[in-house]
């Protein structure tokens, strides 16, 4: 492929800049319900897309189309598209140096997912859909697993080419109960198609689903007759896997510097943390630490070159509460400069496009709060009266990124130091600076959990990427919980 | 665009390549172009194009599916295999009757209009120039696909239609405040950029220095794009029959029975022109209009022929593409109007909130249909039937069956809104108000 990939660079006409991606993803998805195998499946797509930055403005133009006439004519349209971008422009685009690199990567996978015969696959997912229905008020049972593979071939007119190959894999069950007028569900080992990281099928080995099925379904059925969490301003404990999405929306997506710079205005907003705010904002409380880091082994936004073909690192965003960094991309990250003389970085490395067809635009890589000193038991005993609550159900957050609210499949009352009653619907609401400066407690290493969110939309086009997020279970100080009628 | 014919013979060889007892195969293609603006000036500027072929194989009662995006010999022969294989692979589904047979399917004026490089760039900046006259800031996104259906199946059915959409949206953004509009139809040539501009910049105008307002119950009027925002999660979670059957739904159990108001009546409406009309679903059977609640009462859920055959109900045309983990979905949803004017609903109201669309709608709880999320760009508080302020945005927290029990007004209007740059379609929606809609909490903007 790389032959064709520089065959093709060497059509497009001299520009101020261009690269090109041929991307090849391959996909495998298997899908349980109620002991019915009912999505079994298996897709490829493969295409190029070619970047022209012409007279100080972009073009992109994509196409399945490998034909010499095919290839010519996308490229013919990215370049007849720049002009056109260039002909209303109020600023020209300039992109930081960057000096041409050469290099493979290949996500280091234990067991190749798509290896694996498909038959074994089937047998897991139905035993563990089999083993939720621990009741007759176990309604829906459903597993899911997904094998993922990218490929992608990447040259630029300065000179860089560079070839990768992404693999992740997705595992996951969701019982669901009916009963006392009430509808209830329970996930494992997270809600939305559960654990996904750039890993191979040794995930879904050491996750145990068959194991861990019973005692989902027999929370699922729990929960229906479960006390409601109670309202008012109570002390915190989420779980990792729901600071996780916690960091996500309000971290990730806020410091992505295409919003803060107001390329995403029309669709997925702006960003509250604006460029004077840089090392001059105190985001959260000295216990935040939040680090974006594209280097985690089996992290689902894991890779070793973005899209622009700068090389994956590890960045501070928040540095003991300060705001100290952004997500950004060649061309922000000179606009950055412009502002803030001092700031002479590169683009952090977060330019990620989800397939061919596809600008690259800033994306999360791992976006991560820094493990603390807490063991969670330690934590549980030191909160008086508290709310734990664990994986995700609902998620919302303003155009900004202050005001949000989330829900919870699941929560235990903390009395006296101790987990107690389980409770249903819980739910909490906060503006994010609030939210994390009332952050005091994160738990260790050792309870450190890189989670994925496969399903991070931006962009128009729509774009889906996946991304990942280390977490730990963390405390937050009087916050709003209960805030939903039910 | 590759047209019906050469379609029409790819799902032929496509067919006699299968040794299946039963196949299906759904052809796409796509000519997209969008132009992006932010900051006053285009800052991404794209067209691609692609093939999409989907391959559902059937073995007794085992089902496989295998896509790809190449219709060259080898690659049909490659699909065909894998899903073969996949297939072999598979349990019975002891619900599974077979594909659908060949029905007569409605042939719709087909209206495919093109777009260039040229005139998105010249839509895009006459809005832009709009935005300049007031010192605003314009963003925003033209949107213009087009688009090629071919499904065919082993028992004869074979459908085909193409389309075009053209959507224009913006954001204006002000100092203090933020304003949206959108057009859209089929011909990008007949989308209207100087009154988009208009009607955001009045927004931005007449939204400076929002007021805060305190949560709680308020009477809300929700132009068509927000009550779009909410009906997407109707027709979803809604009259799907999967999930009523699953007593999943808000509505399980209710069928024949009064779920809403009386003024409330929603129809899916797939051939009306106005929208962007869709013969057949992703199984090649005919849609038609549907009444699904008629004067609040549910008249009727929608089907695939999966669900139909398994709850022994007609088909009503509502397949997604295989395979289909959601159930069958109306895409083409629309409300029946009221008498009454938007200008006359805002002016008969004492106290409330007009809501120009919402943001980050999520599901709270599915068999309440409960939701939250947020307004955006555009919220303003009536008094005495007048626009008084702009007002900060708010949270809400509120369920499908309530609001639709609470409708106090539908307007005569009824406005296109597009779904995802209308590459989901376009639907059709009233202004509504309604009474003791919740606001839980507000935003610093």
């Amino acid at each position: 492929m790389q032959k064709q990939l520089l065959e093709i660079l060497s059509l497009i006409p001299k520009v101020q800049y261009a690269d090109l991606r041929i991307v090849e993803k391959k996909n495998q998805n298997i899908e349980t319900k109620d002991g019915v195998v009912e999505a079994l499946a298996s897709s490829t797509s493969l295409g190029y897309g070619v970047r022209v930055l012409v007279t100080g403005a972009w073009g992109f133009a994509a196409s399945y189309d490998f034909s010499r006439s095919g290839i010519e004519r996308t490229i013919k349209k990215a370049v007849s598209i720049a002009k056109e971008s260039a002909r209303f422009k109020t600023k020209n685009v300039v992109l930081t140096k960057q000096k041409p690199i050469k290099a493979s990567y290949k996500t280091p996978v234990k067991e190749d997912p798509f290896n694996v015969p498909i038959k074994d696959k089937i047998k897991l997912l139905l035993e563990a859909d089999r083993a939720q229905r621990v009741s007759p008020e176990i309604v829906i049972s459903q597993s899911f697993f997904s094998a993922n593979s990218e490929k992608k071939w990447f040259a630029s007119t300065e000179g860089s080419i560079i070839d990768q190959e992404i693999i992740w894999t997705g595992i996951g069950i969701e019982a669901s109960a009916a009963g006392n007028s009430d509808f209830q569900n329970r996930s494992y080992p997270n809600s939305f198609r559960g654990q996904n990281q750039t890993r191979g099928y040794e995930l879904v080995r050491e996750l145990k689903l068959i194991e861990n099925a019973p005692k989902i379904g027999e929370e699922a059925v729990k929960l229906l007759r479960a006390d409601l969490c109670p309202t008012g301003d109570f002390d915190i404990i989420l779980d990792g896997n729901q600071v996780a999405l916690q960091i996500h929306e309000s971290c990730g997506h806020a410091s992505e510097l295409d919003r803060v710079f107001g390329y995403e205005a029309s669709y997925a907003g702006t960003s509250f943390l604006t460029a004077e705010k840089l090392a001059n904002f105190q985001y959260g409380s000295k216990a935040v630490n939040i680090t974006a880091d594209a280097t985690i082994p089996g992290g689902l936004g894991t890779f070793g070159y973005d899209d622009e073909g700068v090389a994956a690192e590890r960045t501070f965003l928040v540095k003991n509460g300060l705001f100290s960094d952004y997500l950004t991309s060649r061309e922000t990250a000179t606009e950055l400069g412009e502002i803030h003389p001092g700031y002479k970085k590169g683009s952090t490395g977060a330019m990620r496009a989800s397939s061919w067809d596809r600008i690259p635009l800033i994306r999360m890589t791992n976006v991560n709060l820094e493990p603390g000193n807490w063991k969670l038991a330690d934590l549980i005993a030191d909160t008086k009266y508290g709310i734990f609550m664990s994986t995700n159900r609902s998620w919302s957050i303003d155009d900004r990124r202050y005001n949000f609210q989330f829900g919870t499949e699941i929560g235990w009352e903390i009395k006296n130091g101790k987990l107690g009653k389980m409770l249903k619907n819980p739910t909490y609401q906060g503006i994010t600076p609030e939210f994390w400066n009332r952050c005091d407690a994160v738990c260790d290493k050792s309870h450190w959990e890189v989670w994925g969110t496969p399903n991070c939309g931006k962009g128009q086009p729509q774009q889906v990427m996946y991304t990942g997020h280390g977490a730990s279970p963390t405390r937050f100080r009087k916050i709003k919980v209960g805030v939903v009628r039910w | 665009m590759v047209g019906e014919q050469k379609l029409k013979q790819i799902a032929k060889d496509v067919l006699a390549l299968s040794k299946g007892d039963e196949t299906e195969v759904i052809l796409m293609v796509s000519e997209n172009a969008l132009t992006r603006f932010a900051n006053s000036q285009i800052h991404q500027n794209m067209e691609w194009e692609d093939l999409g072929i989907s391959v559902r194989v059937i073995l007794g009662k085992r089902i496989g599916v295998a896509s790809g995006n190449n219709f060259a010999k080898k690659a049909l022969e490659d699909i065909v295999e894998r899903a073969t294989e996949l297939a072999k692979l598979q349990k019975e589904d002891l619900h599974f009757q077979g594909l659908p047979k060949p029905q007569k399917i409605p042939r719709l004026k087909e209206r495919v209009y093109r777009s260039s490089e040229k005139l998105r760039a010249e839509v895009v900046n006459a809005v832009i120039q709009q935005a300049k006259k007031k010192n605003i800031i314009a963003s925003g996104a033209f949107s213009c696909p087009i688009t090629e259906i071919a499904v065919a199946n082993s028992h004869g059915i074979f459908a085909y239609h193409s389309s075009s959409a053209a959507d224009l949206s913006t954001i204006m953004l002000g100092v203090t405040s933020t304003g949206f509009a959108s057009d859209v139809g089929p011909d990008p040539k007949k989308i209207n950029p100087e009154k988009v501009a208009d009607t955001a910049l009045n927004k931005v105008i007449k939204g400076e220095n929002p007021i805060d307002v305190a949560p709680g119950d308020w009477d809300v009027i929700l132009e068509p794009q927000a009550v779009s925002e909410l009906m997407a999660f109707f027709s979803w979670l809604g009259p799907n029959a999967r999930i009523y059957y699953e007593q999943a739904s808000c509505l399980s159990g209710k069928l024949g029975k009064k779920v809403f108001g009386e003024n409330v009546s929603i129809i899916d409406d797939p051939l009306n022109q106005d929208s962007m009309p869709l013969p057949f679903d992703f199984e090649g059977v005919p849609k038609k209009r549907l009444e699904i609640i008629k004067n609040g009462v549910l008249k009727n859920l929608v089907y695939d022929s999966y669900y139909a055959n398994r709850y022994k109900q007609k088909n009503t045309g509502h397949a997604l593409p295989a395979p289909n983990t959601a159930g069958p979905i109306p895409i083409h949803l629309t409300m029946t109007p009221g008498k009454k004017s938007i200008k006359d609903i805002i002016a008969r109201t004492k106290k409330g909130l007009l809501v120009s669309r919402l943001w980050y709608v999520r599901v709270l709880n599915t068999k309440q249909l409960s939701l939250t999320g947020m307004t955006r760009d555009g919220t303003f508080l009536i008094e005495n039937g007048k626009l008084l302020a702009g007002v900060k945005n708010l949270r809400f927290n509120q369920s499908i069956p309530e609001t639709f029990n609470n409708v106090l007004e539908v307007s005569r209007q009824i406005e296109p809104v597009a779904s995802f740059e209308a590459e989901l379609g376009i639907s059709r929606m009233p202004y509504l108000k309604i009474k003791n809609w919740h606001f839980s909490s507000g935003t610093l903007f």
